[in-house]
């Protein structure tokens, strides 16, 4: 199997339909000659031409209402948010237009648009270019959701979104471009809404996103040394959630951690713990824990971002409380 | 705020522990490391270390046995107070302002006093099973609730071990295991000619795990063995090696550790997922000591001379009667001898020492008119090319294989057994 970079898999998903597909077009903020700011689209404008690989001024909103609008239109945009943080500047035709023309409609207007942004913290950017701002968009019905962990998944998954009816939301982490990891030779579409068990284990599941999915596989290695298995499941597709794995998942293990590198308060974790304290009641043996970022604005300094933002230790802690290990 | 000090739980399946004797007394500085009691449990005595320094600001069970998980004593700062009841101060929470509210709810007070016999009789085991907050509901986790509905078993006679005192699945499972009839109403009934002796750890321990060995579908093989050459062996690593005593026990330990690793299939567990099948022979040797029957023992049995064997189970001897064994020295067996050959037992049948799936029990070698066929195999060899013969007199001695038929099929018990009384006749087959 062909090895990819993650960046190298979403700039694989974009072109391959490019190629097979005149109405797949890509339209952002220095995404041409620059090839986006991240370099995902990288030599894209030669092969795809100014037509397909458009620039646009630095409005959000104008940026998400051109694809809304060409998305209503039978083309499938695929439109790059710079930063996370900057989804607050369009989230006037995400949350109010895109999410809601097809239930307005009664279903004769769709919306196959999709919205890429990145953001995540771990390099000190501050605290207006690294937010995880994805508990926003899950709260809205008529969006669907996808946060992607691993080459792999970033391409089947992206690719799938691309081919969806609906808006799809969809984040990359800042810190995972560089990973590289083995996809397969064609694209496999991976289904919205399937998430992943990416290490079976007896004792406690940890269900994480992003960048804290690999935290997590690694505090995962160092629980066994302890004598504690742990299961890790990601759950890929944010909304609609695939309650069904975790669920079961938590019903084998009886402990759950759920892990993301947002903030705790209000954030996607806690619709994760109130979905299993309800479907698992009755097989929880500890109170689920829940790991993310303390509750304030992303320092600078990388001594303080480093205190802000969860780890492998942070996951560990919570794996250990959940099965009462002192440590 | 003062720092409870919990039993700890040192080992593997290590419900409670009797604490023998506190090294610190209340009012006494202690720094975290110091040695601050001596806790005796199911299978050792030892010190145990201080978690936190301080003062000792009260030790709240001065001695006797307590659940693994029960507050033992407070460590905190000079003039600090801490409650008198360890269930009163669990169950009311501080109030903001810094004194607590240490008047326990009627509920609370109400458990209390439910808690029977033990609290009056044994102050030292108040009795306290399940934490039990203010209006009477006990702390428990939504899967032990479930285990304890389906079933029919009390929660306000389970002990909890998880975050501040509340039951999880474990513990009500291991309650299940052991239903609550544990309530002796030793101390107080009429003593009359009766002797009536509280049940010590170490017997509890005993009582508890040949119970569990009844259960297991057991058989019996029984050989008898010239002890001939084997005497000559054992008189022979004597007279070589004169600072050990070299025993018939070390003899049999040797050569059941080789039979072992020839006969694998006995070398083994059954779980329920899996038979695990052991690379090395860890053969635990039974011993009589003044608190009960002990095992410890002998790591690696295979890998050891006789003369590394005997000195190795010297030491675990003496320190088994001195009551210093400590948890690894009981660890880890995978076969057991019990010998009452010193007692001038002809034979008898061991209980299985679970979870190992065999045990040998070996009765006194005692000189024997046998017929040639219950010879040495190089008698029986001889005899078979010139037969007639005689009797003879001869060394012999009986062992008995108990076997766990789960694990082991007889075939397989009576191969083994077969290659112990080989190498016992003829120790040089063992090399």
């Amino acid at each position: 199997m062909p090895e990819l970079s993650y960046r190298e898999a979403v700039r694989d998903a974009l072109s391959q339909a490019m190629r097979q597909d005149d109405d797949v077009f890509i339209m952002g903020e220095d995404i041409a000659e620059m090839g986006g700011s991240m370099g995902v689209t990288h030599g894209m404008l030669d092969e795809f031409g100014p037509e397909r690989v458009r620039n646009i001024p630095i409005s959000e909103m104008a940026l998400a209402g051109a694809a809304i609008g060409a998305a209503v239109q039978g083309m499938r945009p695929v439109a790059e948010i710079m930063y996370e943080d900057f989804m607050t500047l369009a989230a006037e035709q995400v949350v109010n237009q895109a999410a809601k023309h097809r239930y307005m409609s009664g279903g004769q207007i769709k919306v196959p648009v999709v919205f890429r942004t990145q953001g995540g913290a771990g390099w000190s950017p501050g605290a207006q270019h690294a937010q995880q701002l994805e508990a926003w968009f899950v709260h809205i019905p008529g969006l669907k959701v996808v946060f992607a962990s691993t080459p792999e998944d970033v391409r089947g998954l992206l690719w799938s979104s691309i081919y969806d009816d609906n808006p799809v939301v969809f984040f990359e982490h800042r810190t995972l471009y560089g990973i590289k990891g083995e996809v397969p030779e064609k694209i496999e579409p991976i289904p919205i809404g399937k998430a992943r068990v990416h290490r079976e284990g007896e004792d406690v599941t940890v269900i994480a996103t992003g960048r804290m999915v690999h935290e997590s596989l690694a505090a995962a290695v160092e629980a066994e040394k302890e004598g504690i298995s742990v299961e890790v499941v990601d759950p890929r597709t944010l909304q609609p959630l695939d309650e069904e794995t975790l669920v079961a998942s938590v019903k084998k293990t009886n402990r759950a951690v759920v892990a993301h590198e947002a903030v705790t308060r209000m954030g996607f974790g806690a619709e994760v713990a109130a979905v299993l304290q309800y479907q698992a009641f009755d097989w929880l043996d500890a109170p689920i824990e829940r790991v993310g970022s303390r509750f304030t604005p992303l320092p600078f300094a990388p001594i303080m971002e480093s205190y802000v933002i969860p780890h492998m230790e942070t996951v560990l802690e919570a794996i250990y409380r959940t099965v009462n290990k002192k440590v | 705020m003062a720092t409870e000090v919990k039993l700890p739980r040192l080992g593997q399946g290590m419900e409670s522990g009797t604490i023998v004797k506190w090294l610190k007394s209340e009012g006494e500085q202690v720094q975290k490391g110091d040695a601050l009691y001596e806790l005796d449990t199911d299978k050792v005595t030892q010190e145990v270390e201080a978690e936190a320094s301080g003062v000792l600001l009260k030790i709240a069970v001065p001695e006797g046995e307590v659940e693994v998980g029960r507050t033992i004593a407070f460590i905190g700062s000079e003039g600090e107070t801490v409650a008198d009841s360890p269930v009163a101060d669990s169950a009311v929470a501080d109030s903001p302002d810094g004194h607590s509210a240490r008047e326990p709810a009627p509920a609370v007070a109400q458990k209390a006093a439910d808690v029977p016999a033990a609290a009056a009789t044994n102050g030292a085991s108040q009795g306290r099973v399940a934490e039990v907050e203010p209006g009477g509901r006990i702390k428990a986790s939504p899967l032990a609730r479930r285990i304890a509905r389906e079933r029919g078993i009390e929660l306000s006679g389970v002990r909890g071990t998880g975050p501040d005192g509340r039951i999880v699945a474990e513990d009500v499972e291991r309650g299940d295991a052991q239903p609550a009839t544990a309530a002796p109403a030793a101390v107080g009934a009429p003593s009359g000619e009766v002797e009536s002796r509280p049940l010590t750890s170490i017997r509890r321990t005993i009582a508890r795990r040949l119970t569990e060995a009844w259960t297991v579908p057991a058989f019996q093989l029984t050989v008898d063995a010239d002890m001939t050459r084997a005497n000559e062996l054992v008189a022979g690593q004597r007279e070589l090696n004169p600072d050990v005593r070299v025993t018939v026990t070390d003899l049999l330990t040797k050569i059941c550790a080789h039979a072992l690793m020839r006969h694998r299939d006995m070398n083994v567990q059954y779980s329920e997922d899996a038979l695990l099948v052991f690379p090395s022979a860890h053969v635990g040797i039974a011993v009589a000591t003044p608190q009960g029957l002990v095992v410890p023992v002998v790591h690696g049995a295979e890998r050891l001379s006789m003369a590394q064997i005997a000195s190795v189970r010297g030491d675990l001897v003496s320190r088994a009667r001195d009551g210093k064994l400590r948890s690894e020295d009981l660890a880890g067996g995978t076969f057991t001898i019990s010998n009452l050959g010193m007692y001038d037992v002809d034979q008898f049948v061991a209980v299985l020492n679970p979870p190992q799936a065999s045990i040998l029990a070996v009765g006194a070698t005692r000189d024997q008119v046998v017929p040639r066929s219950v010879g040495s195999q190089r008698e029986i060899a001889r005899d078979f090319a010139r037969p007639g013969g005689e009797l003879h007199v001869l060394p012999v001695m009986t062992m008995t294989l108990t076997c766990d038929h789960r694990a082991v099929d007889g075939a397989t018990g009576a191969d083994f057994l077969r290659t112990i009384k080989a190498f016992l006749e003829d120790p040089g087959l063992a090399l």
